[in-house]
């Protein structure tokens, strides 16, 4: 059990965890960040998606040993108070009903409007379909995605 | 099956410089059985800075109740709505805290504008005492009491040392709906902030101090015995405390989550092998489906009047269903600490009285010293109103004497659920030398719940059967004779309620055979079901379905729908309606595509709702699960003077609308759900 020094958020923390321990587990019950979920555990739902240097990547599938070095933002490290497009476009259009899924989402959703700042409506489908919503917010989603992308490509509503 | 509640506020008592004003708890699931003397726990607080503070008696599981019970409260009140603030509420002996049946809003829309409105009545008595002028000349308006002839105000926080001397009128009189300023309006979510944040707080974010984490290997089968484990190994690996043999089950309890899955694993449980012929799905089928040809209970049966043509043509159809998970992204769990004589839990439940209940049971001590915290809810669907989460919970931390987070994988939640019940059904229809229906025939072979023992004490009579056969007994077309039936077939898997209970199923095959009929008639399904929501407006059938109501949202989907008009090869429309309980009215038409392979994608769905009232427009909406199609929600204006729910009802019929669609598209009828390539028939 070595030292590992994640940055999360912009601060260097050091960890000490086994070197499989995923990334998910040492948010969550060693940093005390629970905004991103446990859903599946095998990569599958979605729910525990935090950003590596931009990229959505599922934190349950990556350990401790393949987390050290690289920049992770999580949903508390978005923007200090709730600012970022994203999330402004998802309170706009009324997405969340439990919410649990809506952390994952927000941060897929992020990635993908970093990389294609116009994305069409099938993209948004195709990236979005990785996760799994249950209580069917889709549809909204769809809508506050587009929101976001507008607002961001508008420099005067950034 | 309701409480009575005439003595709902009972007591106004000052505390510190607050106001605070008690109302009983309501109804909820199944009925409460006895009418409990008041405990004021729910309250109204309002402080001398003015802010509101709201307990809230229901969970939040995506329903938006915290949000839509606030406004219910600061309508009343004339609250100023940036100034609320929501308590979740704890229970109390006598409470009913419970939440399901899509009847918060329903059981609380009294009883919390009542709460409302007295304690705006005693904040203007109080400043009417200030300023010795008429309580008839005050009004409220945003938070304080207002004298329009001197242009004098006081804010509430300045008047609940003097409102709280007052004695609680116990009639106060409730706001005309028309000069509602909140209830109605587009109102975002209370939570809604901290969700996109990442700072809700669900079950599964819980921590205390001192808190151990829990894996539970549970047995496969009711009475499996472990035939080989490795402890050692599960207790070699770092961070794991204890390995505890349970009745429920064998615990891995742990410094972290990730040492708990990792000594659960390295435990490598192996369990003897289940006795030969026992339970299966497909055996499970085929008894249902033998099932659903006896008599059973006659839960309707209206005979057909004199001069009814005889039936000289008969069709029939056998529609399954299948076992449902409720899969919520959260998994199940619960933080535990047992003490001495008492237990603290933290838990994401729809059921906290049986909850509580149950661990007092467990551990041998009452019920009111178990200390239940609600949390938010990753999730319910009828899931949470299961609690053998929390008890395992309970049984670990009094083992590991610490307080202890339980955890399920998703595989547990997959293998230990409590499944909604497959069930069969057979229905016929008989028609007359003219073409004409003239007979309905409806027997669901099917299974109770068996996640708590049923009330030996209740009559098994026909309110009964009917209660586990909603959308079948209530069938609302009028054809002349009409029977239907509920065949009791044991069913030893664990199963329980699941959204919309026993509806989806009976709602499904209602539905479809209807569309059957309408075939057999040569008659477009849209227009036949209008043309059978003839005769008598209301019915009474155990709940009471209005039947033009019904009609209602049928012609308003047929009108947004462009139903009738041509559509491509491949492609279907199909129509479904339902009447939720006698409350929420819904009806759907949906367009599916269907490739040559039977592959259906569902491409538009438009709902009709009414709903009753509409508290908050935003919470209405129809959810689905993948290849979403586009959505459109008509909200019907309303008669209703209540609000109904809108949690459940959009579910039973939105199936039947997809495969009606799917014969449109194909000629082909889905009888067994899923609708997948091997269960179309030509």
């Amino acid at each position: 059990m070595e030292k590992t020094e994640v940055t999360i958020n912009g601060a260097k923390n050091v960890v000490q965890v086994d070197d499989d321990t995923p990334l998910l587990w040492i948010l969550r019950d060693t940093l005390g960040l629970t905004g991103t979920k446990f859903g599946c555990g095998v990569g599958v739902c979605g729910a525990c998606m935090v950003l590596a240097n931009g990229q959505a990547v599922r934190s349950c599938q990556i350990p401790c040993s393949a987390a050290a070095g690289r920049n992770f933002t999580t949903i508390e490290g978005l923007s200090p108070n709730g600012s970022h497009p994203c999330q402004r476009a998802w309170l706009e259009e009324e997405v969340a009903q439990c919410g649990f899924c809506q952390p994952g989402m927000i941060m897929t959703a992020c990635a993908l409007l970093r990389e294609n700042p116009n994305p069409t409506d099938e993209l948004i489908d195709k990236v979005m379909s990785d996760s799994v919503c249950r209580c069917g917010t889709y549809p909204r989603m769809r809508r506050a995605i587009r929101r976001a992308a507008e607002q961001m490509r508008s420099p005067k509503q950034c | 099956m309701l409480t009575s509640r005439r003595k709902f506020l009972k007591t106004a008592a000052l505390s510190g410089a607050s106001l605070v004003i008690g109302f009983n708890g309501v109804r909820l699931l199944h009925g409460a059985k006895t009418s409990a003397p008041f405990k004021p726990n729910a309250w109204i607080r309002i402080d001398a800075d003015g802010i509101v503070t709201l307990t809230i008696g229901k969970s939040e599981m995506g329903q938006g109740v915290r949000t839509s019970l606030a406004m219910l409260l600061a309508e009343e009140l004339e609250a100023d709505w940036t100034h609320i603030k929501l308590v979740q509420a704890s229970p109390w002996p006598g409470s009913d805290l419970g939440t399901g049946g899509s009847d918060s809003i329903r059981s609380s829309w009294k009883p919390l504008r009542q709460a409302g409105a007295a304690a705006r009545q005693m904040l203007a008595t109080a400043a009417a005492a200030q300023w010795k002028v008429d309580r008839s000349s005050c009004t409220a308006s945003h938070g304080a009491i207002i004298h329009s002839p001197s242009g004098r105000s006081l804010n509430y926080g300045e008047l609940v040392g003097d409102a709280a001397k007052l004695p609680v009128p116990q009639d106060p009189p409730l706001k005309d709906k028309r000069n509602f300023k909140i209830i109605g309006q587009r109102t975002s979510r209370i939570d809604g902030h901290d969700i996109v944040t990442g700072k809700a707080r669900y079950g599964i974010d819980v921590k205390i101090p001192g808190m151990l984490h829990a894996s539970l290997e549970r047995p496969p089968w009711d009475g499996a015995k472990v035939k080989r484990m490795q402890e050692d190994a599960a207790r070699a690996v770092r961070g794991v405390r204890s390995v505890i043999k349970l009745s429920r089950g064998i615990a891995v309890v742990a410094d972290s989550t990730w040492s708990a899955i990792k000594g659960r694993t390295a435990l490598a449980a192996e369990w003897n092998d289940p006795p030969k012929d026992t339970f299966d799905s497909e055996t499970h089928a085929r008894r249902l489906e033998t099932a659903s040809r006896e008599t059973g209970f006659i839960t309707r049966s209206e005979k057909a009047p004199a001069g009814t043509g005889d039936i000289t043509k008969t069709i029939e159809a056998t529609y399954h269903y299948p076992f449902y998970a409720h899969a919520p992204v959260e998994t199940m769990n619960c933080v535990a600490d047992v003490r001495e004589d008492h237990c603290t839990l933290w838990v994401p439940t729809q059921a906290p009285e049986r909850l509580q209940n149950r661990v007092g049971e467990l551990l041998g001590i009452p019920a009111d010293k178990v200390e239940v915290n609600i949390t938010l809810i990753g999730g319910g669907f009828g899931r949470r109103l299961g609690f053998d989460y929390a008890v395992e919970a309970a049984e670990i931390s009094r083992a590991a004497k610490a307080p202890v987070q339980l955890l399920w994988s998703r595989a547990d939640d997959m293998k230990h659920g409590h499944f909604q019940a497959a069930s069969v059904h057979y229905l016929s229809a008989g028609f007359d030398a003219q073409g004409q229906p003239v007979a309905w025939k409806h027997t669901k072979a099917g299974s109770f719940h068996n996640i708590s023992p049923l009330d030996p004490k209740e009559a098994h009579d026909a309110a009964w059967y009917q209660d586990w056969s909603w959308g079948a007994y209530d069938v609302p077309y009028a054809f002349p004779e009409i029977q239907t039936a509920y065949v009791t077939v044991d069913l030893p898997v664990k199963h329980g309620p699941w959204r919309a209970v026993f509806a989806p199923s009976s709602v499904f095959a209602r539905e479809a055979f209807f569309d059957e009929v309408a075939q057999a008639r040569g008659a477009d399904p849209l227009a036949f079901r209008l043309e059978m929501l003839k005769g008598a407006d209301v019915i009474k059938v155990g709940s009471t379905v209005d039947r033009r109501r019904l009609r209602r949202v049928l012609e308003v989907v047929r009108d947004k729908s462009g139903w009738g008009a041509p559509i491509a090869k491949g492609h279907g429309r199909g129509v479904a309606c339902n009447a939720y309980f006698g409350h929420t009215y819904i009806a759907y038409v949906v367009d599916v595509a269907v490739d040559p392979g039977n592959n259906v994608r569902v491409e538009q769905v438009v709902a009709a709702v009414d709903c009753g009232l509409v508290v908050n427009p935003i919470g209405v909406g129809v959810a689905r699960m993948h290849d979403t199609p586009t959505i459109e929600v008509h909200i019907v204006p309303s008669d209703g003077p209540e609000p109904f729910g809108m949690g459940e009802p959009p579910v039973p019929p939105i199936v039947p609308a997809i495969v009606n669609a799917v014969f449109a598209a194909t000629g082909k009828r889905v009888r067994s759900l899923p609708i997948r390539p091997e269960h179309f028939r030509g």
